[in-house]
């Protein structure tokens, strides 16, 4: 019987507890370069948040700390925007573009990568085109066609459009054409057909490339700002980065309710950081990308 | 006999000549007849005193006029147009839409923008007109027609930090009046406050600064036909030469107009030649931090200062007559007395009716409690209108001209040929070239 998964095992590297090179000093010193590039990173979400919490006639302060710390910022994005709301559908448009973009990409991918067939070479030359042009070229036939099916202002609006990335694909394409010929090789003299092949070993094996990929289209699509602007009507239906650019007006830029509405927009994201540290990083680490 | 027949042919051919004259403009909205339009509205697009402002215009209409239901269409002042021409495409015709001057003759000749001649009355039209400022009605006229009213607009007005004047040796009740001394008063700041001397917000996408600093030099951005660019004519060479020197001398910093409106609301800057609709952001960051005052736009030498408006208009796009009525309705009201007094009190620009100023039931107790608009008012006697530049490619020539005056400006290559460069350029670009 075929197993349930397939999976490539990494080779037995031997790893030494100290770095070689490093003795006590230039251990101190590595660590003192660490928390230096730790601190420059951590510098503009700390200032991010002290600026939230300044008023507007001290916004401008130099000064580390706020004199008159307030959370008048963040009541005031409270109840202006309806920001959790707008939360939610960001949430909701980056886990389902993620999600179709990935399973389109992984469909796609593979019958580039596996099968050779008439014109594949040119269609794949097009899928890459597609990468290349300019969504404002593509913006109005698409709201035209949206609109004729009565989806404006909603939430299939804002995904059908983008149920497939040629990044995606192109991407995924690399990665399945270093895939090992002979496990698939192996696994079809066990009986598997093409579609068991995909899922039970291919996939497995790509783990770490998927991750990647998945963080890499989930933070995209929670950037996502000219579509959804163009489809919806409604603040209520609206994104999160139509909420943030709403504060930099006409009338003047609101530093200290944007810099409380990105803290609000930022929070799922560290959040979801901090719960999947270690796979986040393991997957980065595996699949080459830094 | 024949004298009377032909009378009488005469006389017949008149009154179908009336009647029907008068059927093409707009009947009242029959009673009880609801009415829903949109208003497509860039201040809705923003989370600050604009969207406060529009939001209350639109419930105190509702609530004089039940039978009309307005729905507000957020989209932000650059998307606006593009959101538009998506809704005209896709058969979801917007009704009224409050429409940035510098593309509303693209909007009459792509999107189905009717002269308000066409659609009201004279008699009607000239009743609404009575005490609205003679230059600002010109604001959104185009070959004789009047297309729209102007809605939410100012002039550039001189903002400056009296305590930096003061710190610097200068007297705040004597702002710089023409160039040469603001050129002087900056340097002044830098060398004895310590802060940066001016900045002339003329940089970014539109040019309606740019077209008053020409105007006020007896230049143009386009030719009084309408059919050339001159922005590289000789007087519009000598203005832009005008803001390098301040650059060069160190009077002017070289920084990104964020970071100069940062700079002013900071307390760092010393003069700030920008639209009034910033007053209420730099009064909020100058509390009990420094003084803000304003001053009228400085000019070239004794030549006279032509202001010209930023801002927008509100034009009919309506197809049916119920909501082109609804729709002039709505337009009467953000430009009455009242919409008037909403506008300037709660958002910051001018009102369009100078009278209601000093009347005390309208704006005159909010005009007492802020001196800052007087420069404003004052310089709507010499309002020019923000000319738009005509074509379908009116964005790139606008785009190339103000990158080329961000290079002549904060650049080190020759202004003079830059400009005509772009000007080159540009004019492949012009209609029927």
């Amino acid at each position: 019987m075929f197993p349930s998964s397939t999976k490539l095992e990494p080779a037995n590297i031997k790893t030494s507890d100290t770095p070689s090179g490093f003795g006590g000093v230039g251990n101190i010193a590595g660590h003192v370069l660490l928390i230096a590039l730790s601190v420059l990173a951590l510098f503009p979400v700390y200032w991010m948040i002290v600026t939230s919490l300044r008023p507007a006639n001290d916004i401008f302060s130099s000064s580390l700390i706020p004199t008159s710390a307030s959370l008048e910022n963040y009541r005031t994005v409270w109840s202006t925007i309806p920001i959790a709301r707008m939360l939610l559908n960001t949430f909701t448009m980056s886990v389902l573009l993620t999600l179709s973009q990935l399973l389109t990409a992984i469909l796609c991918a593979y019958a580039f990568a596996r099968w050779t067939f008439f014109a594949d070479k040119f269609l794949l030359g097009l899928f890459a085109l597609t990468w290349l042009v300019p969504f404002q070229v593509t913006m109005i036939p698409n709201y035209v066609l949206i609109s004729s099916f009565g989806w404006l202002d909603t939430m299939t609006a804002i995904v059908v459009p983008q149920f497939a990335s040629a990044f995606a694909v192109m991407l995924l394409f690399q990665s399945l054409k270093a895939f090992p010929p002979e496990l698939i090789d192996a696994a079809r003299i066990d009986g598997a057909n093409d579609w068991l092949i995909l899922w039970r070993v291919i996939v497995p094996n790509l783990r770490a490339s998927l991750a990647s990929l998945a963080i890499l289209l989930f933070i995209s699509a929670w950037n996502e700002y000219f579509w959804p602007l163009l489809v919806t009507r409604n603040l209520e239906n609206a994104v999160v980065q139509i909420g943030l650019q709403m504060f930099l007006t006409q009338e003047g830029d609101l530093w200290g309710p944007l810099m409380a509405a990105a803290t609000f927009a930022s929070l799922p994201i560290l959040l979801l950081y901090v719960v999947l540290q270690k796979q986040i990083i393991e997957s980065f680490m595996k699949s080459g990308i830094r | 006999m024949k004298k009377l027949w032909l009378f009488v042919i005469a006389l017949g051919l008149a009154v179908v000549a009336v009647v029907s004259a008068q059927k093409s403009f707009l009947p009242p909205l029959p009673k009880n007849t609801k009415v829903s339009i949109t208003f497509y509205n860039y201040n809705l697009a923003s989370a600050g005193i604009g969207a406060e402002g529009t939001k209350q215009l639109i419930a105190e209409f509702q609530e004089a006029n039940p039978n009309i239901s307005v729905e507000g269409v957020p989209a932000p002042s650059n998307e606006i147009l593009g959101r538009l021409q998506a809704d005209v495409v896709a058969g979801r015709t917007p009704d009224l839409a409050q429409i940035v001057f510098a593309d509303y003759e693209f909007a009459i000749n792509n999107l189905g923008v009717k002269p308000l001649e066409d659609l009201i009355s004279e008699r009607e039209l000239q009743t609404h007109y009575v005490g609205l400022h003679p230059r600002g009605l010109a604001l959104a006229r185009l070959n004789g027609k009047t297309y729209g009213l102007p809605y939410v607009f100012s002039t550039p007005v001189l903002f400056y930090n009296a305590d930096v004047f003061k710190a610097a040796g200068l007297d705040p009740n004597r702002p710089p009046r023409s160039w040469a001394e603001v050129k002087k008063y900056a340097l002044q700041i830098k060398a004895k406050a310590n802060k940066a001397g001016v900045y002339v917000a003329l940089h970014g996408a539109f040019d309606w600064m740019y077209q008053s600093l020409l105007l006020s030099n007896g230049g143009r951005v386009l030719s009084e036909d309408r059919k050339r660019l001159s922005f590289a004519d000789a007087p519009a060479l000598e203005a832009v030469r005008m803001l390098r020197d301040l650059v060069s001398a160190g009077a002017h910093p070289n920084v990104a107009p964020s970071d100069a409106q940062s700079a002013m609301a900071a307390g760092n800057l010393g003069m700030y030649l920008q639209t009034s609709a910033l007053q209420n952001y730099l009064l909020n960051a100058s509390k009990d931090k420094f003084e803000l005052r304003s001053a009228k736009m400085p000019s070239f030498g004794t030549k006279t200062v032509y202001p010209v408006n930023s801002g927008s208009g509100v034009f009919i796009l309506a197809k049916d007559p119920l909501k082109q009525r609804a729709a002039w309705e709505l337009m009467k009201f953000l430009t009455s007395k009242r919409g008037y007094t909403i506008i300037t009190s709660k958002i910051g620009y001018v009102p369009l009716r100078p009278d209601i100023v000093k009347d005390p039931a309208y704006l005159k107790p909010w005009a007492d409690a802020n001196p800052l608009i007087k420069p404003n008012l004052e310089q709507l006697d010499r309002l020019s209108p923000w000319v738009p530049i005509p074509g379908q490619n009116y964005k790139q020539i606008t785009k190339i001209m103000m990158d080329a005056l961000d290079q002549s400006v904060f650049g080190d290559g020759d202004v003079d040929d830059t400009m005509k460069a772009a000007s080159v350029r540009a004019s492949s670009l012009m209609p029927n070239q």
